[in-house]
């Protein structure tokens, strides 16, 4: 009997005790699968890095002169719209020779090759790609002289609550 | 969605010699990637345009060298520079070998 | 320790219980003597806000998207040859009644859905092209959402493009205005959401990464160009879509019970033009 009146009211401290216990087992249950298996790569993702090496050997690519337009947020990762600006030069001796784009979170992160010549007369191209998870996407220009230049922009693809 | 290889082309109203002008095109296509599923859970095959080529006059101006990473009914927009009365030719070619082209004339003032 | 246990149990159920609490109705303006009465509900935000709001998350990409080239204009122009195209038994097309190029239906699709007296409810654009070319052209009638469907109806209803939506709740449609009301603020599905729960008390807040809509603009889109479909669909196509969303077995296409629902929120959005094809999420 005595024993079941000491039992402890619901004093503040009790109160924060338990919340604080109740919080930390979600945090816990919901942490657990991503503990387990982290970073669900799939087995034959490719690294952006090992391909940029493939395709370039181990030439430096500048990270300027190039600026890629993308949404921040896109709410479908199959259709995300992207514009390729650059301000290098389209002269007959000196212009941008291909665009590369790549996706970097897609197994195969090479998206789309684009040959451009002077009559162009602006290195500048938009598509529509498709991204399968959040990531980069990147682009590498090569000039006629051979120059690397390139930019990196970070796509957030979310699963929206009303694909209906 | 309706038949594949239709293609819209749009540029501007009036051009003026030597301008640059925005060129967008827009092709109806599924783009399969061969890797999403039926109902009944066949693989769909992939079915996708893997080449692109834009012709100002007779001149190959710019080619593009897809993979199955670009959106259903791909849409471009690429600049070209209007110095001659010529047309522009777009032709894409898909994996099971369809050709579908269409061609636009520009007239510069 | 069990006790321990029972109060750790406890409080996310204390706090789901005061959450719901929260979520009281307002009262509604005036109910209806003769339908069960709907307690109408106030915007949790101004339409203001909810414009603000809209920006901020989308800003002018669809329409932007829209602009440089809409895929759903392809399904324009497949509408455009189906139109002259004859068809059925009485050698007719849609053309040969309604003008070459459909100029004796501009703006009609405006003030659908309507009272019709011959089926004693309410018609739609989709339903009246099918009666058409059953009873007039003899032709067989086109199977809901498939491609010359969508086609067809894209086309009529962008004739009327730029009208403002003027759909008419007096008279005989009264009661199917009602009935479509009802099913609006009638909660189903595992989930027991009504429509209205969403797109009127909570329009402007975040669902995961989406906006809800507020109804203002929920119909002078439709057909639409979906990226989520990567395809054309109708608005019934959304009304499954949302049923199937909060766990609800969805309806047929042009079941009565749509057909109502189209007319309550089509009169939701009267004043606001026509623009289709649409472009959306």
């Amino acid at each position: 009997m005595k024993q079941k009146e000491k039992g402890p009211a619901l004093t503040r401290r009790a109160f924060i005790k338990s919340t604080g216990a109740a919080c930390a087992m979600l945090f816990v249950a919901g942490s657990l699968p991503s503990l387990v298996r982290p970073a669900a790569a799939a087995p034959n993702e490719k690294n952006i890095n090992d391909v940029l090496k493939k395709q370039f050997g181990n030439k430096n690519v500048s990270m300027s002169h190039v600026d890629i337009k993308a949404p921040i947020i896109a709410e479908n990762g199959a259709v995300v719209p992207i514009t390729i600006t650059s301000d290098l030069p389209m002269r007959s001796d000196d212009y941008v020779k291909k665009i590369n784009v790549y996706a970097e979170g897609n197994l195969e992160p090479y998206v789309a090759g684009i040959d451009l010549t002077p009559a162009n007369g602006k290195a500048e191209f938009a598509m529509r790609i498709k991204m399968r998870k959040t990531s980069n996407v990147r682009v590498v220009l090569e000039t006629s002289k051979g120059q690397l230049y390139g930019a990196a922009k970070a796509v957030k693809v979310t699963v929206g609550g009303c694909g209906g | 969605m309706a038949s594949v290889g239709k293609i819209k082309i749009r540029v501007p109203n009036t051009i003026k010699k030597g301008d640059v002008i925005p060129v967008q095109v827009l092709v109806s296509h599924p783009m399969e990637t061969g890797m999403r599923k039926n109902k009944d859970g066949s693989v769909i095959p992939a079915y996708y345009i893997n080449d692109v080529d834009v012709f100002y006059g007779n001149d190959k101006i710019t080619h593009c060298d897809w993979t199955i990473a670009v959106s259903a009914n791909p849409f471009i927009t690429f600049y070209v520079k209007a110095d001659k009365a010529a047309p522009i030719k777009i032709v894409y070619k898909d994996i099971k070998g369809g050709v579908y082209e269409q061609a636009v004339q520009i007239s510069p003032q | 320790m069990s006790k321990f246990i029972v109060r750790i149990m406890i409080l996310p159920a204390c706090a789901l219980f005061v959450f719901s609490a929260c979520a009281v109705r307002t009262p509604s303006a005036g109910g209806k003597a003769s339908a069960p009465v709907i307690t109408e509900y106030t915007p949790n935000i101004s339409t203001q806000e909810y414009e603000k709001r809209y920006q901020a998350v989308y800003g002018k990409f669809t329409e932007q998207m829209a602009a440089e080239g809409n895929p759903a204009d392809f399904v324009v122009d497949d509408g455009k040859d189906l139109f002259s195209k004859v068809q059925g038994s009485a050698g007719k097309s849609c053309a040969s009644c309604h003008g070459a190029n459909g100029e004796k239906l501009k703006g009609v699709a405006a003030m659908y859905p309507k009272y019709d007296p011959a089926i004693k409810g309410i018609d739609t654009v989709a339903l009246q092209i099918n009666r058409c070319r059953k009873d007039h052209m003899g032709a067989p009638e086109l199977k809901y959402e498939s491609d010359p469907q969508l086609a067809l109806e894209l086309y009529v209803k962008s004739l009327s493009n730029g009208v403002p939506i003027h759909v008419s709740i007096d008279g005989p449609a009264k009661p199917f205005y009602e009935a479509g009301k009802e099913y609006y603020y009638k909660r189903f599905g595992q989930f027991n959401f009504s429509c209205a729960l969403c797109h009127v008390k909570y329009a402007g807040h975040m669902i995961r990464a989406n906006l809800l809509s507020n109804n203002r603009h929920h119909t002078d889109h439709f057909p639409t160009y979906r990226l989520d479909w990567s395809g054309v669909g109708s608005l019934q196509k959304r009304f499954r879509g949302c049923n199937k969303n909060v766990r609800q077995e969805p309806l047929p296409f042009q079941s009565e019970t749509y057909r109502n629902l189209e007319l309550y929120l089509t009169y939701q959005g009267n004043g606001v033009p026509i623009q289709v094809p649409g472009f959306r999420m």
